[in-house]
């Protein structure tokens, strides 16, 4: 494999050619002085971020532009830093614990509330609200109607994405598999067994898709 | 969470300078996946002004699996693409079988080998953001005597946490090598001389400096015909930290085992190897008489406090399976 | 309307001729739900909107010395912060007592940074007294808060003939002595405490997470300063509530504060550990049983003393014998308190906890007497109806074919071992006969079914349209249901398992008004009198004359304006009295502690099912309580400081996925009643006592402390290191 930067080598003979054995924070400034005088300049200063960003990112397909802190993590913008605010990604815990805030980020599952918004710039955020409409469910969400696998629906729309990602990842998963998958999702109101009855719905409707699909011959 | 800048450095070089000379809690700080660093941050136990993005730095996030099974891991590298791994997989399983008992699905897919090895400690006492104990520049452990359910059994004192990450002891029962890239060079540390335990530092849970980036782990080709498995027993299968774990290795020759390589999680304040059990088991069959007298001599030393004894039942229960699996 | 026009009284009829209830209905709020578009207090918006937070003393005992906002108030964004005790003001208790200050902002990041402004010192007591011993120490400060509390001990109250009693369990052929610690639980509501407060024209509207959205203006009309007229409350959809949300608390209080002095919209939520420490528990209990039972099988003698650990409060425990009859009992039974977070009711207030102290004491004894313990059981419940379910539950789990039945089994070669246990449980649940529904039937042919009812993810709002509609020989689709705001028509609040039971009725008897209404209109159109029409597949028709028919919105459409009826509550609909039994076939490692349970099993009954999904749903949800009850779920403090150990949902356990195996829900069809109660607390009630006694029915550990984690269970094995 090869760096683009120098070898951590290069650096070492810097420090030792400096003779110092502790590393002090002028010392440090100097080797970088030092250091721009062998290897190949980066002019510019390291991009820094601060204060009220302004970040464009991709959600659910669509671009938006929002103001938001560094600290600001994904979850509180979609909730409060959009307009209108995307409400359906729950905020429960804020912690990684309970999946209530689960989106997908280039299609893998995250919790919004353990991202920060300014690191989605180039991804593709999907909530559960890009996922399907009342109108237009998809085979999960309409699914989870048919096995009434939603009872306060608090943790639904996490289950949902999470859900879509299990079945993505472990299309022919047994029902251990995808348990394994969406476990970092909880339900206090206790509907996970008509969650587990809902993908297997959508497992077996797609592979009937599939083979109706297979046997037209067509793709 | 309190305010502060985010750097993106474009090289390693850029990184490293970025970072501070000695661990305290408001120098910068590198991130990552952030799946350790934002809790750290949430839960006030540091106050770094400036965050130092790691993903923008290239070539950190290789795995490299050589035709003898040596296997390298950037740094970079996510828990669930390890997990998923094949080639790692029929190379060393157990380290695909660790990632994929970590966290869950929504943590593994942004979390990084180079953060799991350096995350804080899960302690509640440590994790409350009133509480003011050892670690955080405080007097007293207050696990020690007080809720101690979660307490190390071994290694423990001053500080009595456990370390919560599940690469780590595979790493040391692999004989794996940390590099490190700091503004004084390169280096190499042994897995088994990466942690400290407490009575050594009580800011930090590793010699890593404070301006150092764990760059990538190397894992040495594997002995032909040792077979190796992690068991990460959690109090809650679904989504939970170990509450004990061990990651072991046997090599069989001849009816018998030839060599073997036990490291506990959950019991000390670094990932726990054992010769003690290893000893117990060189030179037995492989068989259930070696494995409870590998999990007797893993906690002939062991000092529970008040509600840690369990642990010392536990860790037998879990060295047992682990061993029965690879039977 | 003419006397001699009215029908019977409404009655639910005959199952068979059901079309819609007593069958799967899907929820008519699900769509919503699984596409994020319902909305919940947390995700309303309004223009001007400030984010409050409350402070928090983290520990539980101690003096204010000084609370200094003025940090706050120099944040940009931050418009309100104010200290809310006063220095030298005690905090005498964890809970709505450690409120200390709060703030409210313009953005979350600008709260975050004022909550973190607010500087407080606050002496802590020497000690916390959070814990049963610390609280019963000869030197623990009182923490009681009764007038002239002279000790954390209240509310004894012995009963029976103590020597009677005593007598009885000496002459008893078995006896057992067993102890039993259970921690406090958590509701761990999903969406916390908490409202949005929009100020308008009228006065407000509140956003509020409630279970009792009709009387909840009467607290936020204090809180706002505003006549209660002039306060509407909305819960449209709320994330759990379990009890604990009765009423806003201290988060009502000062959110209602906060909008009279800033007059803007108000969003305050409690964050998730504020969430843990001041929202109300489960009480927890401690607590010694000795009882006796006969060769033959019969309980003969029980003596409890029980111990309820309500923090604050007086705590819950049903009384004893729970469900079981006993010859002599004699109990003694008293509130312990500790300084922390009062128990609110939280489903099945009390009863968890008796059914499992009874529970085991019925299945030890049953080993004790060399009984099988399903047989025993139904011994000592002569009642045919629990007869029948216990033997269900025991077919379903495989109980005739189970090797160990009166004596518990052993570990297999590999330390693994696998046992069934069994617990009952009852329900009486009250109706209560203020609920009234209005049933607007418009000239178009929509339809509205209205009532100030909520639906917590109990199904209410489905029902509320699905009754209507069978009514009117429509579909679901084609009624309205509007509740969840306290202007519509009165109805109970959701507790006590009364909500279905006082509503369903009401609605009913609305709808059936509706109908007769209809009908007399019908007489000049196609001549039958009121009573003698039939409301089928979207049309009505002559008893037997199908010729003289019509289709909904030609009936609709006989209407000059919109005809609007109010229905109430029908004691005839409604009876109370329910019953169940459950089962639990585990899976212990005896080397590491780990319990599975494989499968649960749960018969209830409800009388007539309005909506068979949704009832499943509910009996699914109280297994899966009662399992994460059981396994994992316990509160824990630091005893020297006070500090809450399990204020998130990291360090607080509760069930996720993998803990669940195969759970079977199934709805007892052999009782038949023609009406209908509430049972939404009886399925949360004996799960744990069945895991109980299905882990000593696998390898003989009786386990009387919970959880049943691996610490306890390996504990209960190999004895505590």
């Amino acid at each position: 494999m090869t760096h683009s930067d120098p070898k951590p080598e290069a650096l070492s003979r810097r420090a030792l050619l400096k003779g110092a054995g502790g590393v002090a924070a002028v010392g440090g400034l100097a080797a970088t002085a030092e250091a721009r005088s062998v290897t190949t300049l980066e002019p510019a200063p390291v991009p820094t971020l601060r204060g009220e960003v302004e970040v464009t990112l991709s959600i659910n397909g669509a671009t938006q532009t929002l103001k938001v802190e560094p600290r600001t993590t994904l979850l509180d913008a979609l909730r409060t830093r959009l307009e209108p605010a995307l409400t359906g990604t729950k905020l429960v815990c804020d912690s990684g614990s309970c999946g209530a805030c689960t989106v997908l980020l280039d299609g893998k599952l995250a919790y919004a509330c353990m991202n920060l918004a300014i690191d989605q710039v180039g991804r593709q955020v999907t909530t559960v609200e890009g996922l399907g409409t009342p109108e237009a469910q998809s085979d999960v969400q309409r699914a989870f109607c048919a096995e009434d696998a939603a009872m306060c629906g608090f943790c639904t729309p996490g289950f949902i994405v999470a859900c879509h990602a299990a079945l993505e990842r472990k299309p022919n998963g047994t029902l251990d598999e995808l348990k394994h998958e969406i476990s970092g999702n909880l339900c206090r109101c206790g509907t996970y067994p008509h969650i587990f009855n809902a993908l297997q719905r959508v497992q077996a409707e797609r592979q009937v898709a599939s083979q109706q699909g297979s046997k037209k011959g067509a793709k | 969470m309190r305010s502060f800048e985010v750097k993106s450095p474009r090289t390693l070089r850029e990184a490293v300078l970025a970072l501070p000379d000695d661990h305290g809690p408001t120098g910068a700080r590198l991130i990552a996946g952030g799946q350790d660093l934002l809790t750290v941050l949430k839960d006030d136990i540091e106050q770094p002004s400036t965050l130092v993005r790691l993903r923008g730095v290239p070539d950190l996030g290789q795995i490299v699996v050589g035709k003898d099974g040596a296997v390298e891991l950037g740094a970079l590298v996510t828990l669930q693409d390890l997990a998923d791994h094949i080639g790692v997989f029929e190379a060393q399983p157990a380290l695909c079988e660790a990632a994929t008992s970590i966290a869950s699905a929504q943590i593994r897919s942004q979390a990084t080998v180079g953060g799991n090895l350096n995350q804080r400690p899960r302690c509640p006492y440590y994790r409350h953001p009133a509480v003011v104990c050892f670690k955080k520049g405080g007097n007293t452990c207050l696990a020690e005597f007080g809720f101690s359910k979660y307490a190390a059994i071994l290694g423990g004192g001053p500080s009595y946490f456990v370390h919560p990450s599940d690469l780590a002891p595979v790493m040391l029962a692999l004989d794996a090598t940390f590099h490190l890239v700091g503004k004084g060079g390169a280096r190499a540390v042994k897995a088994r001389e990466y942690y400290v335990l407490t009575d050594v530092a009580l800011d930090t849970e590793s010699v890593r400096r404070a301006d150092e980036v764990l760059t990538k782990v190397t894992i040495p080709a594997p002995p032909r015909g040792m077979r190796t498995t992690y068991n990460k027993f959690k109090e809650r299968a679904s989504f939970d930290f170990a509450l004990a774990a061990a990651a072991v290795g046997v090599r069989i020759d001849g009816g018998k085992i030839a060599e073997a390589r036990v490291v506990l999680g959950g019991v000390a304040p670094k990932p726990w190897h054992s010769p003690e059990a290893e000893a117990a088991l060189v030179g037995q069959p492989m068989a259930a008489e070696a494995w409870r007298a590998a999990g007797a001599a893993a906690v002939k030393d062991a000092s529970p406090l008040e509600h840690n004894g369990y642990k010392i039942h536990l860790v037998k229960g879990v060295l047992y399976r682990a061993l029965e699996s690879l039977a | 309307m003419p006397r001699e026009h009215r029908t019977a009284d409404p009655s639910w009829g005959p199952r068979a001729d059901l079309d819609i209830l007593n069958r799967d209905i899907p929820r008519v709020d699900g769509p919503d739900k699984v596409t994020g578009r319902a909305k919940y207090s947390h995700d309303m918006r309004a223009p001007g909107l400030l984010y409050a937070r409350l402070i928090v003393y983290p520990r539980t005992r101690g003096k204010v010395e000084s609370i200094d906002v003025s940090g706050a108030l120099a944040v940009p964004g931050v418009v309100w912060a104010k200290a809310l005790k006063a220095a030298g003001a005690n905090v005498f208790y964890q809970g709505a007592d450690s409120v200390l200050a709060a703030v409210a902002a313009e953005t979350l990041e600008a709260l975050d940074d004022g909550v973190r402004a607010v500087k407080f010192v606050v002496k802590a007591d020497s000690k916390a007294v959070v814990t049963h011993k610390g609280a019963l120490a000869n030197d623990a400060p009182v923490v009681a808060r009764q007038r002239d509390a002279q000790s954390n001990i209240s509310g004894l109250r012995e009963r029976g003939d103590t020597a009677k009693t005593e007598a009885a369990l000496a002459a008893s052929d078995v006896q057992v002595d067993l102890s039993f610690e259970i921690p406090v639980q958590h509701h761990v509501c999903l969406e916390t405490h908490g409202q949005v407060i929009v100020p308008d024209e009228r006065g407000a509207t509140v956003y509020a997470s409630s279970q009792a959205v009709k009387g909840e203006p009467q607290g936020f009309a204090g809180a706002l300063g505003l006549k209660q007229s002039e306060v509407r409350v909305i819960t449209q959809h709320m994330g759990g509530g379990f009890g604990s949300k009765f009423g806003g608390g201290i988060e009502a209080q000062v959110a209602g504060q906060i909008v009279q002095e800033t007059k803007r919209p108000v969003h305050l939520l409690l964050t998730r550990d504020q969430e843990f420490s001041l929202a109300g528990n489960r009480t927890g209990v401690v607590a010694r049983v000795r009882a006796g039972a006969s060769k033959d099988g019969a309980l003969t003698a029980l003596a409890a003393e029980v111990d309820r650990l309500g923090g604050l409060g007086g705590g819950s425990f049903a009384a004893l014998p729970y469900i079981y009859k006993v010859g002599e009992m004699a109990t003694k039974m008293r509130s312990v308190h500790t300084a922390t977070d009062p128990n609110r009711a939280m489903r099945a207030p009390g009863h968890p906890q008796a059914s499992f102290v009874m529970e085991s004491v019925v299945d030890a004894l049953a080993y004790a007497a060399g009984k099988d313990p399903l047989e025993f059981r139904k011994l000592n419940l002569p009642d045919p109806i629990w007869q029948r379910q216990l033997d269900r539950v025991a077919t379903e789990l495989g109980w005739p074919a189970h090797p160990h039945h009166t004596a518990p089994g052993k570990p297999d070669a590999r330390g693994i071992a696998r046992g069934i246990g069994f617990a009952v449980s009852a329900w009486g649940s009250s109706a209560q006969d203020n609920a009234k529904c209005q049933v607007v039937v418009f000239p178009d042919g929509s339809v509205e079914s209205r009532t100030a009812t909520q639906d917590l993810g109990t199904g209410a709002r489905t029902y509320v349209a699905a009754i209507v509609a069978e009514e009117l020989g429509l579909q679901v689709a084609d009624v309205e249901p509007v509740i969840g705001d306290s202007d519509l028509p009165v109805n109970v609040a959701s507790g006590g398992s009364v909500t279905t039971g006082s509503s369903a009725p009401a609605i009913k008897h609305a709808a059936h008004l509706a109908r007769e209404a209809l009908e007399a209109k019908l007489e000049a159109v196609l001549g039958a009198a009121v009573g003698g029409y039939v409301w089928k597949g979207g049309h009505v028709h002559v008893k037997d004359d199908t010729t003289k028919k019509l289709a909904w919105k030609q009936v609709a459409g006989l209407l000059q304006e919109p005809l609007d009826v109010t229905g109430s509550f029908q004691q005839s609909l409604h009876a109370g009295s329910i019953h169940g039994a459950q089962g639990a076939l585990v899976e212990v490692d005896t080397l590491t502690g780990r319990v599975n349970v494989l499968k649960m099993v749960c018969v209830q009954d409800q009388g007539l099912p309005l909506n068979r999904m949704a009832l499943r749903s509910q009996i699914n949800g109280g297994m899966v309580q009662a399992l994460s009850y059981a396994l994992m779920e316990c509160r824990v403090h630091d005893e020297a400081t006070g500090y809450l150990l399990t204020g998130n949902l990291e360090s607080y356990l509760i069930a996720g996925c993998q803990e669940i195996g195969e759970l079977v829900a199934i709805i007892d069809d052999d009782e038949e009643r023609p009406t209908l109660c509430g049972m939404a607390e009886a399925p949360i009630v004996p799960g744990q006592s069945a895991i109980a006694n299905a882990i000593f029915n696998a390898c003989g550990a009786r386990l009387t402390t919970m959880p049943f984690s691996p610490d306890n269970v390996l504990t209960a094995l190999h004895g505590k290191v």
